[in-house]
């Protein structure tokens, strides 16, 4: 239905714009030098178009918003006093059911004889309102649209700025498209910072930010064991930072490796390759590359541990062999390697963009000094880039630190205050994703904890991407 | 060079200058040339036989061949796009770094073919140096900037040395007294045309024995512009000089020996003099006058 009110609306509007040309045009033609018409006949068209659409558009939006809460609303009111009676939650089911008794479907629910005998009459009801709020809205859409089509046409004349008005419409588009999206973060900021604050009346900043112990599990019942939780998120960030810096360690050498080879070295054949390699790598999906890790990466570097920690048991370095001998599939190291693998060509497409962003005079001035072609990039190039390089690498870091999937499967879930790189560790994301998942209350201090966690990574990350593109961009304003 | 309309006319041959010429271009190719009169022209530096350019497809120079000699300025002068920056590039093998640039053709320097595969395009190019139409000092400091080719090509064992070296170069390039006091600040930080001095004094920093200039003096203010020249001709003494330019005047001015460039050939060359008052071809009349270009 909505799809057919669209396409009549869409119809109206082309015709509105046909007429509204023909129409501009026709008072338009007898006139020349000076009186000439402001706007040429099609700005005529376009504006009493865009009156036509945008009102009509306007109600179904609205209506189709609305509909929901006026239609509960009046189904609501009126009932028979012995559904009146039900609680809440059994009012909510009888009219489902109702519905389902027009339709002609089984009520899914047993109902009382008293109740059950109101169930095809409510239906009906029902859905009668149903079809007048449809009805009114399609018949409201339609009106709207001729109202506004027969107001813009009266001003078709040829002194009236039907070009200057239409422009004021783009503008209003534009405007609004950018306004959803600032208010849109202004939303989630706002939410976190709400629930944020709840959660630090509970759990004091220092005791959050300082804490080792992070224990979220908060007893149901009073009298069980650790029925108040630790919310100190140091073993939290440790972990973050820990898998951060591994994942840096493979995919910032690495990245700016092959961006190196893509925009100095590579022909224009490898290019063709490797580059579209890279950008399916980009494309991957990031619970892909956690399975990968979970799957893969985890269980072979846990073999090959345990293969050298044998080795080594009964020799000079019995106890580290001990160790590796009882090394676990998930740890930091493979979270941290599959997620460098996943930055690697985010490294190298923004370390591209950069070396390439280095004017070609500086390579011809090396290269006509006798420099060969790497005494030119580590001499010349990485100099004039390492801004825009440091910037790409905090972008990355940045998205190291809020990467969840690979870390959810692979880095496990003890926060453990540690550095080694073999060990399980668990990061804030992680965190996040197990304190929200599942069935939840959302007034505890656990539930809460994630946004308090929610509202430290969004501050770190926030930091870092403004450094960062502070950097790029005084770098790019160098060279222009 | 379109201020002056001249008609067409015949006088292209006897030793008066021919009919066309503008006085002052004459007057400058004149003094330049030498005040007694004999052009100092130096034995042949680097002699180019049938040499053509291709770019992919198109071919961009034409059999060009020409003597260029040494202790000697050779202005490449000619319309966009006629080759003669290709050609200036062909020297130093710059052209190798662009991709499906092929040249064919002979290119010897005193004597040896620098298109030899036996020949490393490195080497060359310490040997050649070259400045480009924008100053492109690199993003370090004044002396980072000269002491960058002793330092790739291992030419100094002290630090005193690289400093005596750095020192001497900017003293050549005219550019010593005014960045003496802030060797270490960014070359970047300098003007125009102090930064195409620190470049020529870059080039020159690891002894080269020809300098290629790609418009040496096109993004420069006059009175920068003033200062290379007078450098150009300071450095004359002791390299082969050649130098592509846009300007007639600066060309006259500047060089002893003047190549013609057109549609990627050579039209004529020889001395400045004789090309500015006397040229032998109609098509290097019309350029100087002014007519097309």
């Amino acid at each position: 239905m909505t799809l057919t009110v669209l396409l009549i609306v869409i119809l109206l509007a082309a015709a509105a714009f046909v007429l509204g040309r023909r129409r501009a045009a026709r008072r338009a033609e007898a006139l020349t030098g000076r009186a000439r018409a402001h706007s040429r006949p099609v700005q005529h068209g376009a504006y009493a178009m865009i009156w036509v659409a945008a009102p009509a558009l306007f109600v179904l939006i609205a209506l189709s918003i609305l509909s929901g809460p006026i239609s509960h609303q009046l189904i609501q009111t009126g009932q028979p006093e012995a559904v009146e009676r039900l609680e809440g939650f059994r009012k909510n089911a009888f009219v489902a059911d109702a519905a389902r008794v027009a339709d002609g479907e089984p009520a899914q629910a047993i109902w009382e004889p008293e109740v059950a005998q109101h169930l095809a009459p409510e239906g009906a009801r029902a859905a009668r309102i149903q079809t007048t709020l449809m009805w009114a809205g399609v018949v409201g859409a339609l009106l709207a649209g001729l109202v506004g089509g027969l107001v813009a046409f009266m001003r078709i004349r040829p002194d009236f700025r039907a070009r200057n008005r239409v422009e004021g419409w783009i503008v209003g588009l534009l405007l609004v498209c950018s306004a959803i999206a600032i208010l849109t973060t202004i939303g989630i900021i706002a939410s976190l910072l709400i629930d944020a604050t709840r959660f630090f009346s509970a759990v004091p900043l220092p005791e959050f930010l300082f804490g080792t112990q992070w224990s979220p599990q908060t007893a149901i019942r009073a009298d069980q064991v650790g029925s108040t939780g630790a919310f100190g998120a140091l073993p939290l960030f440790a972990g973050t930072f820990l898998i951060m810096l591994i994942a840096m360690a493979v995919a910032a050498p690495v990245g700016l490796f092959a961006a190196i080879y893509l925009s100095e070295y590579a022909g224009a054949a490898s290019r063709a390759i490797i580059k579209p390699v890279l950008e399916i790598l980009a494309g991957v999906p990031t619970v892909v590359y956690g399975f990968f890790a979970a799957l893969t990466v985890g269980p072979a570097f846990r073999e090959g541990f345990n293969t050298l920690g044998r080795w080594l048991v009964g020799g000079p370095l019995d106890g580290l062999g001990q160790y590796l001998m009882l090394v676990q599939n998930q740890m930091a190291l493979v979270a941290g390697a599959v997620m460098g693998i996943m930055l690697i060509p985010f490294v190298s497409s923004l370390s591209d963009d950069i070396l390439n962003a280095v004017p070609q005079s500086l390579r011809d001035g090396s290269y006509a000094m006798g420099a060969t072609k790497s005494e030119t990039v580590s001499r010349v190039l990485m100099p004039a880039a390492l801004p825009g390089v440091a910037g790409a690498l905090l972008l990355a870091m940045s998205r190291a630190i809020g990467e969840t999937m690979i870390v959810t499967m692979a880095a496990g879930l003890a926060a453990r205050l540690t550095l080694n790189p073999l060990d399980t560790v668990t990061t804030v994301t992680v965190q996040i994703v197990t304190l929200l998942t599942g069935d939840q209350e959302f007034n505890s201090t656990k539930t809460l904890a994630a946004f308090g966690l929610g509202l430290t990574l969004f501050v770190v990350t926030l930091a870092l991407n403004v450094i960062a593109q502070r950097i790029v961009q005084t770098y790019r304003q160098q060279y222009d | 060079m379109k201020q002056t309309i001249y008609r067409s006319q015949d006088g292209l041959e006897g030793g008066a200058p021919a009919a066309g010429v503008p006085a002052e271009l004459a007057a400058a190719a004149q003094a330049a040339t030498d005040p007694k009169g004999a052009a100092p022209v130096g034995p042949t530096k680097i002699a180019a036989r049938d040499v053509s350019v291709f770019y992919g497809d198109k071919q961009a120079l034409f059999d060009v061949s020409l003597d260029i000699p040494d202790k000697t300025v050779t202005a490449l002068i000619g319309p966009s796009g006629c080759g003669k920056s290709t050609f200036l590039r062909t020297m130093n093998r710059m052209n190798d770094t662009i991709a499906g640039a092929k040249v064919t053709g002979r290119i010897e320097m005193d004597g040896e073919d620098i298109n030899a595969r036996s020949l490393d395009p490195v080497l060359l190019r310490a040997r050649v140096g070259m400045v480009f139409q924008k100053p492109n000092p690199f993003p370090k400091s004044i002396f980072e900037n000269v002491a960058y080719g002793p330092r790739i090509h291992g030419l100094t064992r002290s630090k005193d040395e690289l400093a005596g070296v750095v020192e001497e170069s900017l003293r050549r390039a005219g550019l010593w007294e005014e960045v003496a006091d802030r060797l270490h600040s960014a070359g970047t930080g300098l003007s125009g045309g102090q930064q195409q001095r620190l470049v020529i004094a870059r080039a020159i920093a690891v002894n080269p024995e020809v300098i290629l200039m790609d418009e040496p003096c096109s993004a420069l203010d006059p009175i920068a512009t003033a200062k290379i020249e007078e450098l150009i001709d300071e450095l004359r003494e002791r390299y082969c000089i050649v130098i592509v330019t846009h300007s007639m005047a600066q060309a006259a001015r500047v060089s002893q020996r003047t190549a013609f460039f057109h549609m990627g050939r050579l039209v004529e060359t020889g001395d400045t003099e004789e090309i500015f008052t006397n040229p032998r071809e109609r098509r290097t009349l019309d350029y100087i006058t002014g007519r097309f270009g």
